[in-house]
C-alpha cells in the first residue's frame, strides 16, 4: 500500500494586507493558513489513499509556528505530521529547501509525493520538480486531476493545445494546480484528532544559501481609478479606453 | 473556497473578519478556533450566497442539513452517542457563526442540538439515547421541541395538551403552535401533561394520529421551517416517555441550553450587520466625504462596537462557566435578553446607515433585523427574561403577582 506525502506550507492568508518597513516584510498581524494549491494536494493524497490504502503524512519545512498547518492537514484526515527543521534555516533558498525536503521524503521512503504547483508567497512553483531531480524521481506539474493505479498515478496536466493524460510509476511526484477535486472541509471529529495528534521533528542537512535578499519593497500604488456615470459619458469612456488605457 | 481566493487576490472582495476589539480570540482554545473557523468558511461559501433565495422562497434549503451533520456540530456540547462532544464555548462560537448567516440557520442548529438531542441525552432512556443520538448528531434524523400552545406561549405550565396511560400505549391529544422544524422533523419531543403532570414524550413521524401542518405568511425566520403539531388520539409505544423527568424542569432545562447559544447567535448577526454598516459608512460618498466621515455616523458605529464587545464578554464568561458547571438560570436569561435587544438595536442602526440601500436584500440588514423580532420572542420573550431577572433580585414572581 502507498507511503503517501504531501507537503504543505504555511502562507499568509491571500487577503492579508502585506507591509514592508525598513526594507523587510512585516508579518507579525498577519493569519497564516495553508496554501491554497496545497489544498488540492492534501486533497488528492487523501483521495489516494481512500482509494488503494496506505498513509498520508503531511510534510512541511519551517519552526513550530508551522505546527497549525500541520494540524490544518490532519482535521482534513492526514494521518501523520512531520516537521522539518533545523537551527538556522530561517533564511533558506530555494535549494536548501528542496534538498532538505529530498532527503525527508528519502527518509520517509515514500512512493509519491503531491504537492501545491506554487505557494501562495512566493509563487516560485519550483518546490515539486526541484524536489522530484534531486531524488531523481519523475514528476508532473499543474496536474488539475489524478487517479491511482496500483504502482503509479495518472494525472491530467495541460498542454499547449488541450490536456494530456499521462502516466507515473511509482516513485514520483505531482504538483497540483486547482481543477475537479474540491478540496474537502474539515469537521469536528478530525479537530478532535488533530487537538490530540503529536508533530513529529526531524532534522536534515542542507546546503548554505547561495540566494540572499537584498531587501524588500512593496508594489508601486495602483493610480486611483475613475468613475463617470450616465449614458452621456460613453463617449469619453471610449475615449479614455481607446486612449490613456490603451486596450482597445 | 477557491473563487473567493482568487476574489480576494483580485482585491474585489472585502473578507470579512469579526470585530474583536478585546482579543476574545485570544481566550479561545486552538479547538474552538478551528471549529470556528470551520463554521464560518462554510457559512461564506455555502449559505451566504444562498440565503436570500431561501429566505424568498421560504424554506430551509436541506443540503444545510447535510453540511451540518457532516461537519459535525449537531449537537456540540454533548458527549457520546455519536455526538461531538465539544465545550459549551465552542458551541457558542458555532451559533455566532451559524447565525451570522442567518437566524433561521441557527435556529435550526438549535432545535436539533439543545431542543431535541439534549433532552433525549439528559433525560432518555439508554434505548433513546442509542436509538435517537446518533442519528441526530449525523443529521439524518432532524428533531423538534414542542412547547409552546396556541393559548400559552410565555406561561407553558398551563398547557393543555395531555397524554393518557392507555395500558399498552399513550394517547395524546391536544396541539403545539409556533414548531421549529415541525414539518421537517422526524422525530418531535412533545412536552403534555400525564396525570396533571408535565412529561416529555417522543412522537415519530408517522405516528397514527400525529400531523405537522407548516405556518405560512412569516415575515422574519423565512428560511427556518415554523409548524403546528396536531394530536388527535395519536398513539405511541410505552417506550417514548421520558422515564423520570417530571414538571417544567424538563422543557426548562432544554431552554437553559438554546438560550446560552441564542446569546452567541445574537452577536454573529450583530456582527454581519456591523460589518455591512462599517463598510457601507466607508464607501459611501455625501457631501464630498464618505459617510463615515461625519461624528454622527461615526458615534453609531462606535456604539455598535461598544455593545458588541459587551456582548462577547458576557457570553465568553458565561460560556465558562456552563463548562466548568457554576451558572445559574438567571445568568442565562440576561445573555439572551441583552445580546439579543443590541444586536436588533444594531440591525436598526445599519439600516439607518444604509439609507436606502439598507431596504434592500443586497444587503443583509432587513433580513437580520426581521428575523432578530422572532429571536427576541422566542425561548422566553425579552420581558420574561426581565422578570426572571426582576425575581432574583426581589424574591418576588411577578408573571403570577404571588411570592
Ligand atoms: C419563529 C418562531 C419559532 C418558534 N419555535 C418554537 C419551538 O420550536 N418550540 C416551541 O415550543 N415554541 C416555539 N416558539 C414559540 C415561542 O417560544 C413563543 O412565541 C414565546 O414563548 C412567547 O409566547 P407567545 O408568542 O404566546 O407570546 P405571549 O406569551 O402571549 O406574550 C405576548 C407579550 O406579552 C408579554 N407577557 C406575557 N406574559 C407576561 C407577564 N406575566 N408579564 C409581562 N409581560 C408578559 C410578553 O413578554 C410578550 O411581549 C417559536 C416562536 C417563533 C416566533
Amino acid at each position: 500500500m502507498p507511503n503517501i506525502v504531501v507537503l504543505v506550507k504555511r502562507v499568509p492568508d491571500t487577503n492579508a494586507k502585506i507591509t514592508v518597513s525598513g526594507g523587510s516584510l512585516d508579518l507579525s498581524a498577519v493569519k497564516f493558513v495553508i496554501s491554497p494549491f496545497d489544498e488540492y494536494a492534501i486533497e488528492a493524497a487523501l483521495r489516494h489513499k481512500e482509494a488503494n490504502g496506505g498513509t498520508v503524512t503531511a510534510l512541511t519545512l519551517g519552526s513550530d509556528a508551522c505546527d497549525k498547518v500541520l494540524k490544518d492537514a490532519k482535521a482534513l484526515g492526514v494521518d501523520n505530521l512531520v516537521r522539518l527543521w533545523n537551527q538556522g534555516w530561517e533564511n533558506l533558498d530555494s535549494n536548501g529547501v528542496q534538498s532538505a525536503l529530498a532527503s525527508a521524503i528519502g527518509d520517509l521512503g515514500s512512493d509519491v509525493v503531491y504537492c501545491g504547483k506554487s505557494a501562495a508567497d512566493s509563487n516560485a512553483g519550483s518546490t515539486g520538480p526541484g524536489v522530484a531531480e534531486r531524488l531523481g524521481w519523475t514528476s508532473v506539474s499543474n496536474a488539475s486531476a489524478v487517479s491511482f493505479e496500483e504502482a503509479g498515478v495518472e494525472a491530467m496536466i495541460p498542454t499547449s493545445s488541450g490536456q494530456a493524460r499521462v502516466g507515473l510509476n511509482f516513485p514520483c511526484v505531482v504538483s497540483m494546480d486547482k481543477g475537479e477535486m474540491e478540496p474537502r472541509r474539515p469537521n469536528v471529529r478530525g479537530i478532535m484528532m488533530a487537538k490530540r495528534a503529536v508533530v513529529e521533528v526531524i532534522s536534515a542537512e542542507a546546503p548554505t544559501p547561495t540566494v540572499n535578499v537584498v531587501r524588500y519593497s512593496p508594489p508601486a500604488e495602483k493610480p486611483p481609478g475613475k468613475t463617470y456615470e450616465g449614458a452621456g459619458n460613453v463617449p469619453t469612456v471610449v475615449q479614455a479606453l481607446r486612449n490613456e488605457a490603451g486596450v482597445i | 473556497m477557491w473563487c473567493r481566493l482568487l476574489e480576494r487576490v483580485e482585491g474585489v472582495y472585502m473578507p470579512y473578519e469579526g470585530l474583536d476589539f478585546y482579543d476574545v480570540d485570544s481566550l479561545l482554545t486552538e479547538e474552538e478556533l478551528m471549529v470556528r473557523d470551520m463554521v464560518r468558511d462554510w457559512v461564506e461559501d455555502e449559505v451566504l450566497p444562498n440565503i436570500e433565495k431561501a429566505c424568498s422562497d421560504g424554506v430551509f434549503p436541506d443540503e444545510w442539513r447535510v453540511a451540518l451533520g457532516e461537519m459535525g456540530v449537531l449537537g456540540a456540547p454533548l458527549e457520546g452517542y455519536g455526538c461531538p462532544g465539544l465545550s459549551y464555548v465552542a458551541y457558542g462560537v458555532i451559533c455566532q457563526e451559524l447565525e451570522r448567516g442567518d437566524s433561521g440557520l441557527r435556529s435550526f442548529a438549535s432545535v436539533q442540538g439543545s431542543l431535541a438531542m439534549y433532552p433525549i441525552w439528559d433525560f432518555g432512556s439508554e434505548e433513546q439515547k442509542n436509538k435517537y443520538l446518533p442519528k441526530m448528531a449525523s443529521g439524518e434524523w432532524i428533531g423538534c421541541f414542542g412547547l409552546t400552545e396556541p393559548d400559552y406561549g410565555s406561561n407553558p405550565g398551563d398547557m393543555i395538551t395531555k397524554a393518557e396511560d392507555m395500558g399498552d400505549h399513550f394517547l395524546l391529544n391536544g396541539a403545539k403552535m409556533w414548531i421549529t422544524n415541525g414539518t421537517l422533523a422526524d422525530i418531535a419531543v412533545v412536552w403534555a401533561k400525564l396525570d396533571g403532570v408535565i412529561r416529555g414524550f417522543i412522537v415519530e413521524k408517522g405516528d397514527e394520529g400525529f400531523s405537522a401542518p407548516e405556518m405560512k405568511g412569516k415575515y422574519s425566520l423565512r428560511a427556518s421551517v415554523t409548524s403546528e403539531l396536531v394530536f388527535q388520539d395519536c398513539k405511541i409505544p410505552k417506550d417514548r416517555i421520558f422515564p423520570d423527568i417530571k414538571g417544567l424542569r424538563g422543557p426548562f432545562s432544554c431552554l437553559n441550553n438554546a438560550r446560552y447559544g441564542i446569546s452567541w447567535g445574537a452577536i454573529g448577526a450583530a456582527q454581519a450587520c456591523f460589518h455591512s454598516a462599517k463598510e457601507y459608512a466607508l464607501s459611501r460618498i455625501q457631501f464630498d466625504q464618505p459617510i463615515a466621515a461625519y461624528q454622527l455616523v461615526q458615534n453609531k458605529l462606535s456604539w455598535m462596537l461598544r455593545e458588541i464587545t459587551k456582548a462577547q464578554l458576557l457570553s465568553y464568561h458565561l460560556g465558562k462557566k456552563k463548562d466548568d458547571g457554576t451558572w445559574f438560570p438567571e445568568q442565562i436569561s440576561l445573555a439572551k435578553m441583552n445580546n439579543v435587544d443590541i444586536a436588533l438595536d444594531i440591525a436598526r442602526m445599519a439600516r439607518d446607515i444604509h439609507g436606502a440601500n439598507g431596504i434592500l436584500d443586497e444587503y443583509c440588514i432587513m433580513r437580520h433585523m426581521a428575523n432578530l423580532e422572532s429571536v427576541k420572542t422566542y425561548e422566553g420573550t425579552h420581558d420574561i427574561h426581565n422578570l426572571i431577572i426582576g425575581r432574583h433580585i426581589t424574591g418576588i414572581q411577578a408573571f403570577t403577582r404571588t411570592a
